[in-house]
């Protein structure tokens, strides 16, 4: 029915658990970023994972769910603030199928699952996303804001437009697992 | 654009009929798919427009808290915590402590002990910058500041009078209500709701030669109210409203403005509960307005379709019963503009996504003077395999509002094909889910029975047939192809409604033939096997619209 997204086999790096990775993104501190699984990586994303917590031990910094996409261009960056005097980044946590449109820039605490954010979307420090939200493209989520589930956003700054239809999880969910399905190497290399 | 298919709710017509696809106001009568709802006591698809909501519980969308509703009415609808919108921007307001003495870089350095910061403590929005220092509110500590703001807003004059107009209004009100109880019962009480009725004869009386609002006849309540009306005395306001006293100083503002945003918009003036000030510079910080969970019931029925979890952000319902569930999806593509992307893709490789939108869109186009097959893909959300039988739905003869209409009728006649049979698509089965886990998706028809294709021809190449039946059968998707034939002359959008209706196997017997004792329906009903039922409804098919360029270079990939 719908048809492939086709990627050269070159560049993605596949992981055991379904995770494609293009080698043309940045991944920074890849020890500090868990994948769920499944998970696509687009070319040109920028994951940085190096902005860790200052302190000692080991530190997840990006943690991404299963049937996640990171488009084009996006830019996954920790949030940061200073907090009685001392300067930190705060980690990042990302639901299941979640996922975010080219060239989006991202600095959100928390995202639940079954989040869509469209393209060329900036989404400001400390954000809170519940489940099921849907951020419609070009849009400017200020630092600090709650997005509660099951509600669409958009504008700059993003407000508040209107309901998400009681099936959004079920909707979502079988489109992201299309995505991955779709997203395949073409069959021979011209 | 891409095809697309919506679902027909007959909530806006007695009829059951659709109204014909090109009518503008159609589109209010079709619905996607996933926003539908389905009653299973009526069995009927109902949408957003004609369910009864109720509000099952509020919550602040900001801070998240559940409100219960006992408070919800004295905090006036608005979060009584920390939630405040920026009046010029409508974002979420945060709040920041004064800054230390030194200067605002200073609070890198770990001077600063206190957890919470100096005070005064005041608002200040991330988006613009505005501050609440600017129209003077400040608070001393950092909790309970809409407890605090909301003491103003409750003794602002508006506040008050608003008070005193309910206080004054409130015995004539239970008055009416318990009056009209009695009498309009019987079939107006819907449109007599007491306040619509204080209102409109408050409004009869001042102006003189304004009808009251009465939907009852006029000649035996218009009496009755008469009575009412003499009942409770005049209303004395307090606080002058709509004078010009301000009117000098306007225009001396005015007179000083430098730039546009220095008044207040509209939209930033009417929801504001206060006195809305004209001047940008002077408006105050709102509390941020609840929102709700709803539940909707089927209008006719009152059972529940929809009824959300406690907690304020759980996705997930006690009650769910969305269409989804119960009506088969339709997906409509055309396997002309695939094979074109296609190609274009395999072509074009370092184009922008900007231009390979547009060259997608123009690859999709469809072009007068030909003929398009396109694909229906069915997918069963049942247990049960259903058969499916499709028809184009003829409108209900319209009597011409004019030989205009007549002739833009006639130009925009296209020919759709459909397939005339009935056709299976396979059970819903959870395995189905898991087919992706291995990739099996794309080894088609695995272990699945082809079934002889009903049409004239089955699949001969991926989207180059031109026959009209079953193109693809696996797991509990049925892919049918229809063909659209566009004449040279055509004009619009091809959009058509379509007759689905579908039979599957019902899980409950029908009561009328068990009801019956006798033997022979019993034996019949063996005979017959499951029950089966039959349900049909409409969609209308938008392919998108005709386009009368002519493209050489596609038509000879075609």
């Amino acid at each position: 029915m719908d048809l492939p997204i086709y990627y050269t086999r070159a560049e993605y790096i596949e992981t055991d658990t379904g995770n494609k990775v293009s080698r043309r993104a940045t991944i920074s501190g890849p020890q500090n970023i868990i994948l769920g699984g499944k998970t696509v990586i687009a070319s040109g994303a920028i994951i940085r994972g190096d902005l860790r917590r200052t302190g000692p031990g080991h530190a997840v910094v990006i943690s991404l769910g299963r049937y996640c996409l990171i488009g084009e261009g996006c830019v996954m960056r920790p949030p940061y603030k200073t907090y009685r005097g001392n300067f930190n980044y705060y980690p990042m946590k990302i639901g299941d199928h979640v996922h975010i449109g080219a060239n989006s820039i991202v600095e959100a605490a928390t995202i639940g699952n079954h989040v869509e954010i469209g393209k060329n979307c900036i989404i400001g420090k400390f954000t809170i996303i519940k489940d099921c939200a849907r951020i419609a493209d070009n849009t400017v989520i200020p630092p600090n804001t709650v997005v509660p589930a099951l509600a669409l956003f958009a504008g700059s700054p993003a407000r508040f437009i209107e309901d998400l239809p009681e099936s959004t999880p079920e909707m979502v969910e079988a489109q992201t697992k299309q995505y991955y399905t779709r997203f395949q190497p073409l069959p021979a290399e011209r | 654009m891409a095809p697309k298919i919506e679902y027909y709710c007959p909530c806006l017509s007695e009829s059951p009929h659709p109204p014909p696809p090109n009518r503008p106001s159609s589109s209010y009568s079709f619905h996607p798919l996933h926003n539908l709802f389905f009653c299973e006591e009526c069995d009927a698809v109902r949408c957003n427009r004609c369910v009864s909501v109720e509000v099952s519980g509020y919550y602040c969308p900001n801070c998240l808290f559940e409100v219960p509703s006992a408070s919800v009415r004295a905090e006036k609808n608005r979060c009584a915590r920390n939630c405040f919108l920026c009046p010029n921007c409508r974002n979420t307001l945060t709040v920041v402590p004064s800054d230390p003495p030194e200067d605002v870089d200073s609070r890198m350095s770990p001077i600063v002990s206190t957890t919470l910061g100096e005070p005064p403590f005041f608002l200040y929005c991330n988006h613009c910058r505005w501050d609440s220092a600017e129209v003077g509110i400040t608070f001393e500590k950092p909790t309970g500041l809409a407890a605090q703001l909301q003491k103003f807003e409750d003794s602002a004059p508006e506040a008050l009078e608003f008070e005193r107009l309910k206080e004054h209004f409130e015995p004539f009100l239970r008055a009416s209500s318990s009056s009209s109880a009695l009498p309009s019962a019987s079939s107006h009480h819907v449109h007599t709701n007491p306040i619509t009725a204080a209102a409109s004869s408050a409004l009869a009386r001042d102006i003189p030669g304004v009808g009251k609002y009465n939907p009852l006849s006029r000649s035996r309540v218009g009496r009755e109210k008469g009575a009412h009306r003499q009942e409770y005395p005049d209303y004395k306001s307090r606080v002058e409203v709509g004078t010009a006293l301000s009117g000098e100083a306007d225009v001396e503002f005015l007179r000083h403005l430098e730039t546009v945003s220095q008044v207040a918009a509209l939209e930033q003036r009417w929801t504001n509960s206060w006195v809305s000030p004209l001047s940008a510079s002077d408006l105050k910080p709102l509390r941020i307005p609840l929102q709700s969970k709803k539940s909707k019931r089927c209008p006719s029925c009152r059972h529940i379709l929809i009824k959300p979890e406690q907690k304020a952000q759980s996705v997930r319902f006690k009650i769910k019963l969305v269409a989804a569930n119960y009506l088969p999806a339709i997906a409509v593509t055309l396997p002309h503009a695939q094979a074109a992307i296609e190609m274009l893709k395999r072509t074009s490789k370092t184009t922008s996504a900007a231009a390979q939108a547009e060259e997608q869109q123009a690859a999709g186009a469809l072009i007068a003077g030909h003929s398009y097959s396109f694909h229906l893909a069915f997918t069963n959300p049942l247990y049960d395999p259903i058969q499916v039988r499709l028809a184009k739905a003829i409108a209900p003869a319209q009597t011409a509002e004019g030989d205009e209409a007549a002739e833009r009728a006639r130009r925009s006649t296209f020919q759709i094909q459909l397939p005339s049979a009935a056709f299976p698509v396979g059970a819903f089965a959870e395995a189905w889910e898991y087919d992706d886990e291995d990739e099996a998706m794309f080894l088609d028809d695995d272990g699945m029975e082809v079934v002889e294709a009903r049409g004239k021809k089955g699949k001969d190449g991926r989207g180059k047939t031109r026959s009209v039946g079953i193109v693809e059968k696996r797991a509990n998707v049925t892919i049918v192809s229809g063909e659209v034939l566009i004449p040279k002359e055509a004009r619009g959008d091809v959009k058509f409604n379509m007759l689905v209706s579908y039979t599957y196997r019902s899980d409950d017997p029908e009561p009328s033939e068990e009801a019956q004792t006798g033997t022979p329906s019993r034996s019949h009903g063996a005979n017959k096997g499951p029950e089966m039922k039959n349900f049909s409804f409409y969609t209308v098919v938008d392919l998108g619209s005709i386009m009368y360029r002519e493209e050489p270079k596609l038509t000879a990939d075609l």
